[in-house]
């Protein structure tokens, strides 16, 4: 195999490695701010579910987390999973990052002294209107390095796709690399992840610096 | 404005993310994805029961880990002889071949779940003779000892104290921890690595790493072809068949694929297929 042939055929797998990354960050962001103001919701019922949820998912393997999702409606409910990889895996994806999230954010929105709530309730702003315009942009300041972190940690944990047989970029080298009994195929990998790494970085360093808007 | 700011800060967020990350695979060149792998996520449609020809879609179970019976070829598609026969059945009956490549630890719950029809790629039979329903076996596998050429080793009794190297969930990994197979010989090993793949194991055999490997006769040779330093040791540590896995309550299916096979041996399919594949030619079994 020739290195532009190797080069293309792993071309295939950074798209796919993308098309996770991309598809877990747009559902879990979201996902994990309802999830982090449901963790702080007044009812208890509501909290305890939600601090399962987050209990759960981060004291398990996200490799067992994917198979569960993928083989769990076939052996609960005996349902056909043909297509299902692909969605379930994106479910397993999503899921698991927003638990992660909603501490960031957790993290974030308790770090705002509560002077700051009793203020905005003296000027008259709504409970709404005081955490969208005063919590919440301080609080995207302050977790944008966890956030970064994660959505790093993200970028490589793409690989764990391998356990539901997705043609990701790491799934491809392996098999590349046994094929060709080669390691080039690793070393095209680790380039590949680097530079992703390294333009997320660079994104995050800009956001950063934007939000800087009081220096 | 801060409310704005903050939609702004969340749109922006997701850009810069799209931005980062589409850039990449733009830059290498012809970008052409392995679509023959591609898993059909969008196929709705439920497979016609066994009888109905022709709307039947063939679920192909196997591991692309698996050189030369299933692996991405030079060209960068799906192929292998396992892959090249299974779609010669479906060619034979006019069925529809879908390829459904999995993670081989993943291959019974996989095969249970429905996600594929059979397990066909390498598959030993021996040690699973009641776990599947099986196909007529199709070839012989030998788990051999291969050695530097210049390490001295000459026979099974020499590996005492040496390091030994194998592929996890492998024939020759479960006839070395068998108690009824070589687990005696493994004790007196000086340590047995485990490896993720024979292509690190190979690398480490190489490197001077470990002093020897336990491999599928057909795996070892594929590895060794092109290089010259290796040889295996005269003594086999075991040998097996390959065959092809159904369910258990998959009878018809089998049949069906058994009478195929049958006529592809008689028209010369299976030996023209095998020709192509010279590192197993020798160890193909049937019409022989």
């Amino acid at each position: 195999m020739t290195l532009s042939t190797m080069l293309s055929t792993m071309a295939g797998g950074m798209l796919k490695t993308c098309g996770i990354f991309v598809l877990t960050l747009v559902g879990s962001l979201p996902l994990g701010m309802i999830v982090a103001l449901l963790r702080r919701s007044r009812f208890t019922v509501i909290r305890g579910i939600v601090r399962v949820y987050i209990s759960v998912i981060r004291g398990t393997p996200l490799m067992l987390q994917l198979l569960v999702w993928y083989f769990g409606p076939f052996y609960l409910f005996h349902w056909s999973i043909r297509g299902w990889r692909f969605p379930a895996l994106i479910l397993g994806f999503i899921l698991n990052y927003a638990a992660y999230f909603a501490e960031i954010y957790r993290g974030g929105i308790e770090s705002i002294p509560a002077g700051q709530y009793e203020a905005a309730q003296v000027l008259g702003y709504s409970k709404t209107q005081t955490f969208m315009r005063i919590i919440l942009p301080q609080v995207i300041k302050r977790i944008m390095p966890s956030v970064t972190n994660e959505v790093i940690t993200l970028v490589k944990d793409t690989s764990l796709a391998f356990t539901l047989a997705y043609q990701e970029v790491f799934s491809l080298a392996k098999q590349i690399s046994a094929s060709q009994t080669s390691f080039m195929p690793f070393v095209i990998a680790g380039v590949f992840y680097f530079v992703a790494n390294y333009a997320v970085e660079f994104a995050m360093e800009r956001i950063e610096k934007a939000l800087n808007y009081y220096r | 404005m801060k409310r704005t700011l903050a939609c702004i800060l969340a749109l922006s967020m997701t850009a810069a993310v799209f931005a980062g990350c589409t850039a990449i695979p733009a830059a290498a060149p012809a970008a052409q994805p392995a679509e023959a792998v591609e898993e059909t996520a969008a196929a709705s449609e439920e497979a016609a029961p066994a009888g109905d020809e022709g709307t039947f879609v063939f679920k192909h179970g196997f591991d692309l880990d698996y050189p030369p019976y299933s692996y991405i070829d030079d060209n960068g598609q799906t192929g292998g002889f396992d892959v090249e026969m299974a779609q010669a059945v479906c060619e034979y009956y006019g069925w529809t071949y879908e390829a459904v490549p999995f993670n081989w630890d993943a291959k019974d719950a996989e095969l249970n779940a429905g996600s594929c029809d059979c397990i066909w790629s390498g598959f030993t039979v021996n040690g699973r003779e009641d776990d599947y329903l099986w196909s007529m076996p199709y070839s012989d596998n030998t788990q051999m000892i291969m050695v530097k050429k210049d390490s001295g080793i000459a026979s099974l009794a020499d590996l005492e104290g040496k390091a030994v190297g194998v592929q996890t969930s492998t024939s020759a990994y479960d006839l070395l921890n068998d108690e009824e197979g070589q687990a005696e010989l493994a004790k007196t090993f000086g340590s047995l690595e485990v490896y993720e793949t024979y292509t690190i194991a190979f690398n480490d055999l190489k490197a001077g790493a470990i002093d020897a490997i336990a491999i599928d006769v057909t795996s070892g040779n594929y590895l060794m072809s092109g290089e010259t330093d290796f040889a295996y040791l005269d003594e086999e540590l075991g040998s097996e068949q390959y065959a092809i896995g159904f369910r258990k309550d998959d009878q018809e299916l089998c049949d069906k694929v058994n009478a195929a096979l049958e006529a592809l041996v008689a028209d010369g399919t299976y030996d023209a297929i095998g020709q192509k594949y010279p590192d197993i030619y020798n160890y193909l079994t049937l019409g022989k």
